[in-house]
């Protein structure tokens, strides 16, 4: 490596952001060059420095602002429906010919947007700036939806009903053969056992991309969700436990009753307590009980909750390319070109889906304005023969 | 993300405008902040920021849980901060070149302050790309992965781009870092 390659590497040496072998490689000229070394010094202090600088708070009022914003920006959007809908109708206006190439255009379209991020080519969405659109694995959990609604929602697995409390736990690290995938099939999973992505991360630092996923989903369907999981690739860890606190429930349940209770004696002693301090005292006591019921109760719901809610997490990571070396790996190629179309054809649906709904939805305010028309026109005929 | 952050979240979307406040609220400082060091200025910051919270409150709809909402957050925001910055006349960033007096003294700049003026000032200096990644990286805080979604760019462009602004922020901070070192 020379001088200039390295030097340029030493920022991300400093954030342990280089891939292993370039490391390496750094430290090892480093050794040798003290010039790099130097500069090494130099950055890590200016990176302190930038860190030393101080944060400034929002200015006063700056919530109400952006409130005021908001409210003024729906009032705004309930004139447009009526104009959106002139718009629409004016299609008449249009030749076949115009229609039939539009839509055309926008399958063509639709096609190679999804066959560039099949392709994974990296300017493919790039190009069209949309500030609000969500970040990008929001894809997964576009997926994730439509794959839900293919997975019907199987009965539980039939666990006994009992009176004790678990928390069920399970941790697995599990190599799958493709990221994007199984990371849609986990929210699928989720979603297809009424629980639900809690918390997810993802990183593709040296081009393996893997990620954790927290699952809660209801403590009966605990045992599926976790075979559903390690179906996904190959279990490298697994980890299960179950934490019985159904002791802790009882002693919880029994201490709140009892505090309530003293809570009620309390307010009645209040009630006859004539003398300030006396109240004072009594007042001072309701308090801490009020305080110990809340913490107390607080500890409840939290384990109600865990209980309630099982916790799987799944450390998901991609296996590691073999096919590397091949020039064009057509079954490859033809796989993305296959999901690309499915997609669009996915997505066409979709839009004709919406089209249908929409239509039903106004189906009714047709048929209300038919009948007041023919009311109103009976009317005036009656009054046009009356002399 | 939190169990009250999802909630929120949930609520503002069926368009309970008090639950976005208390978003907004949550949120306000960080991505303040982040408007005014890319802007340099505090009035261009706070326009960025709310076109920020308004922009997020309109594609809340198309927010999914599995990104980190504040993150997301940063993205919407980094693209209101830099929309403006690309709409005004470079001149405008005045207060980002405020007058560094020649032959600092070491007692005075140590002070907090002191390095909080030197650096805002350095920032204005970089081009907006660089300022950004540094920003990005330095003052917010966010990991390599997080900046690359933020910016749409691969990590080797927010590995290079972080290079350059530290680079040239060193060089314009050399009187403080080369006498600490
Ligand atoms: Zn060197």
């Amino acid at each position: 490596m020379t001088h200039e390659e390295a030097r340029a590497r030493l920022s991300a040496l400093l954030d342990g952001a280089l891939p292993d072998r370039e490391a390496v490689q750094v430290e090892a000229h480093l050794e040798g060059c003290s010039s790099c070394r130097e500069e090494l010094a130099q950055l890590r202090t200016t990176v302190t420095l930038l860190q030393e600088v101080e944060p400034m708070k929002a200015p006063e009022g700056f919530s109400a602002e952006v409130r005021r914003r908001i409210e003024r920006l729906a009032q705004a959007t309930q004139h447009s429906p009526w104009t959106r809908l002139r718009a629409a109708l004016s299609w008449r206006s249009w030749s076949w010919r115009t229609v039939t190439a539009a839509a055309a255009v926008v399958m063509v379209g639709v096609f190679a947007v999804n066959l560039l991020r099949e392709a994974g080519v990296p300017g493919g969405a790039t190009r069209v700036r949309m500030p609000e659109l969500a970040l990008d694995v929001s894809k997964v959990g576009e997926g994730a939806r439509t794959l839900a609604q293919a997975v019907p929602p199987s009965a539980g697995p039939g666990e006994p009903v009992s009176m004790r409390r678990v928390i069920r736990t399970g941790q697995m690290a599990i190599e799958v053969e493709r990221f994007d995938a199984a990371a849609s099939r986990l929210f699928a999973i989720a979603e297809g056992a009424g629980g639900f992505v809690a918390d997810s991360s993802f990183s593709d630092e040296d081009g393996v991309p893997r990620g954790t996923f927290v699952l809660r989903v209801p403590a009966a369907r605990f045992s599926e969700v976790v075979a559903q999981v390690e179906k996904l690739g190959t279990v490298k860890r697994r980890q299960i436990s179950g934490q019985d606190v159904t002791e802790e429930f009882i002693d919880l349940e029994a201490r709140v009753r009892n505090l309530a209770r003293q809570e009620a004696r309390l307010l009645a002693l209040m009630d006859r307590a004539t003398k300030i301090p006396d109240l004072l005292a009594i007042e001072g006591e309701v308090a801490r009980v009020r305080g110990e019921i809340e913490r107390l109760t607080g500890r409840l719901r939290f384990l109600a909750n865990k209980v309630d809610l099982a916790t799987v997490q799944a450390e998901v990571s991609q296996k590691p390319k073999k096919s590397e070396g091949a020039l064009w790996d057509f079954k490859q190629t033809l796989e993305r070109v296959r999901t690309a179309f499915l997609n669009t054809v996915r997505q066409m649906l979709g839009a004709a889906e919406s089209l249908v709904a929409l239509a039903a939805a106004l189906l009714p305010v047709a048929l209300l304005g038919a009948l007041a028309w023919w009311l109103l026109r009976r009317g005036f005929r009656r009054a046009d023969r009356i002399p | 993300m939190t169990f009250d952050e999802r909630d929120l979240i949930s609520r503002s979307r069926s368009g309970e405008i008090e639950a976005f406040d208390l978003l907004v609220r949550l949120h306000q400082d960080r991505i303040y902040n982040l408007a005014y060091r890319i802007t340099g200025n505090r009035e261009d910051a706070s326009d960025a920021a709310q076109d920020a919270f308004v922009r997020a409150y309109q594609a809340l709809p198309r927010y999914r849980e599995d990104a980190a909402f504040s993150t997301w957050l940063h993205r919407i925001a980094t693209n209101a901060a830099l929309d403006l910055v690309r709409r005004r006349p470079a001149s405008t960033h005045g207060e980002l070149h405020p007058e560094v007096p020649a032959g600092d003294n070491l007692e005075a700049v140590v002070d907090r302050r002191e390095i909080t003026r030197r650096v805002h000032a350095a920032l204005g200096h970089l081009t907006v790309e660089y300022r950004t990644a540094v920003v990005l990286r330095d003052l917010q805080g966010l990991a390599y992965g997080e900046i690359a979604r933020i910016l749409q760019v691969p990590l080797g462009t927010v590995r290079s781009r972080l290079a350059r602004g530290r680079e040239a922020m060193r060089a314009q901070l050399t009187d403080l870092v080369s006498a600490e070192g």
